[in-house]
């Protein structure tokens, strides 16, 4: 069943040129899907339209087969949570407490609820002793885990990961994507917007854009391999598939070498 | 010597007034020309400190550093006769959201506006704003663009020619490749690569990602817990004692080397800094 279906839907920014042309795209239920492209090529405008934080000029697009539209917004940003990318545009509590809340007093939540929510994903992104801490005080990875858990504590069905990590070090990115992982084997639908080939490997469907439309989707597989494609939208092979696609191209043959290789870039 | 550091320490005052060091006793050397040097460590270290310390944004509370021989200490802040901003012009410093510094109408005039500020005229100023928007990769259509309507990439790119337009002899960047897409990424690099080169500059990139330091580093800084631990080719860096011992990332490069020697049992020979090394050595050893 698609828990999120874009259909022929276009954007343009006041005065400047077309982000989105007539893109149409449908995303399952429990399904990890990235969605990767050059800088500029339109994909954050897509997820702020999924979210109702800009509004398609043309085209629909639907969340649980709600139709999004002013009045229906509130109910669909119960189901879809976004995690953006510079955690402190984020911020709007005082406390890292507060902070956790203000989605959970937006979705009327009960205050015993609340509490106990608030201190289950606050242990669950490690930032339990830091709920009374100001946002500020806190590093880059820790922010984005404040930001993380205001999400988890709505529980939405689709948790959409705006280059959720591109500020973060290794260390930071590697426990973001940990809980992208998590969330997923537990059911969450996955939307990650990244040109890191990296994020890209554990989904199961990658969606490529192009100057604001969709150059190709298909399986993660098919897509990390292509090379061409991958070109096109100023992204790269991960370096294994890169010695891959030199192997072939040089009619060198290696069979284990290349399942070697092909296991090696699944592992990041 | 364009950038001397003597025996550093920096200690920050948090809101308590409880004192935390970032650096210490640091002494450092930075040639005017021909280095291309990545400082790295991990969230903390005092990095982003250190290069606040190399034109004189920070002063240290202990020991001193010299700047084109203007000599920067804790002694010397009160001094009148001190002008920072030569030494502003002399080193560029890129922040590592320099997106949030575009302020004016168009991109033209952003990129115009240190230039001007430091003396040079309106119309050499304009001159150098189309000749940088060309440098980090954009055309000149974008000088009569607003700033605010453009993606993340092109205005870290933006803000990037605003500081070139200042002809600084040293460039210090944080960062300066965060959140741009693979193909920018290089572009980029490129572009500070050909600045060391061709107009023979001094290029220090403060960077997590292994792989700029492994492909274009001549030197590596290690900061660790305030402390530099490493100044060195980046070559010797990653031994497998400092990786475990520094809790470093280990370049794609190096990794994939050494995942395939292992695979086919071989060793391969020399270095290969850079994905074409690589392959042609892969593509020997098996042939």
């Amino acid at each position: 069943m698609s828990v999120i279906e874009i259909e022929n839907v276009s954007f343009t920014y006041h005065g400047d040129k077309r982000a989105l042309d007539n893109v149409s795209l449908s995303i399952e239920k429990g399904e990890w899907v990235s969605i990767l492209g050059h800088n500029g090529s339109g994909k954050s405008t897509l997820s702020k339209l999924i979210v109702g934080l800009l509004k398609p000029q043309s085209g629909t697009i639907r969340v649980d087969g709600i139709t999004l539209s002013a009045s229906t917004v509130r109910d669909i940003r119960k189901r879809v949570g976004i995690v953006f990318q510079n955690p402190d545009n984020q911020f709007v509590g005082v406390t890292v407490r507060d902070d956790i809340a203000f989605g959970l007093e937006n979705l009327q939540i009960e205050r015993p609820e609340m509490i106990e929510r608030i201190e289950h994903y606050a242990k669950k992104v490690d930032m339990y002793p830091y709920l009374n801490k100001e946002p500020h005080a806190l590093s880059g990875g820790q922010k984005q885990r404040v930001a993380i858990a205001g999400i988890l504590a709505m529980k939405t069905d689709v948790i959409i990961f705006d280059e959720a990590t591109a500020m973060l070090d290794p260390e930071g990115r590697e426990r973001v994507m940990e809980f992208m992982r998590t969330l997923n084997r537990e059911g969450t639908t996955i939307i990650t917007i990244t040109h890191e080939m990296k994020e890209a490997v554990m989904s199961d469907r990658i969606v490529v854009l192009k100057d604001g439309k969709v150059l190709k989707a298909d399986k993660s597989e098919n897509i990390l391999k292509d090379k061409e494609t991958l070109e096109r939208s100023n992204l790269e092979l991960l370096l294994p598939l890169e010695i891959m696609h030199y192997m072939n191209e040089n009619g060198i043959d290696n069979p284990s070498l290349k399942e070697f290789l092909w296991q090696l870039s699944l592992n990041g | 010597m364009a950038i001397k550091f003597e025996r550093v320490g920096y200690e920050y005052q948090d809101i308590d007034g409880k004192g935390y060091l970032a650096l210490a006793d640091i002494t450092l050397n930075i040639n005017k020309t021909g280095e291309f040097i990545t400082l790295i460590g991990e969230t903390g270290s005092g990095k982003s400190t250190l290069a606040q310390h190399m034109n004189a944004l920070l002063t240290p509370t202990e020991g001193r550093v010299h700047i084109f021989g203007v000599k920067i200490s804790r002694e010397g802040k009160k001094d009148k006769n001190l002008k920072l901003n030569p030494i502003r012009q002399k080193v560029g410093l890129v922040f590592q959201f320099p997106e949030y510094q575009l302020f004016e109408e168009t991109v033209g005039n952003d990129i115009a506006f240190g230039p001007k500020n430091f003396g040079v005229s309106e119309k050499e100023a304009e001159e150098r704003a189309k000749k940088m928007i060309n440098i980090v990769g954009l055309d000149e259509s974008y000088l009569s663009r607003s700033p605010f309507n453009l993606s993340g990439g092109e205005k870290k790119r933006v803000s990037i020619a605003g500081i070139l337009a200042m002809e600084p002899d040293i460039l210090v960047l944080d960062e300066p490749t965060s959140g741009l897409d693979p193909l920018g990424r290089n572009a980029l690099l490129k572009v500070f690569y050909e600045i060391h080169q061709k107009l023979d500059k001094t290029v220090v990139i403060i960077t997590h990602d292994m792989n700029t330091v492994y492909e274009y580093a001549k030197r590596v800084l290690v900061m660790r817990e305030g402390n530099l631990v490493y100044d060195g080719a980046p070559t010797q860096l990653f031994s497998r004692k400092n990786v475990k011992n520094w809790n470093l990332d280990v370049p794609d490069i190096l990794k994939v080397r050494r995942a395939i020697e292992e695979k086919l049992g071989i060793t391969i020979e020399g270095e290969t800094r850079n994905k074409a090394d690589l392959m042609a050595k892969i593509g020997e050893a098996l042939r």
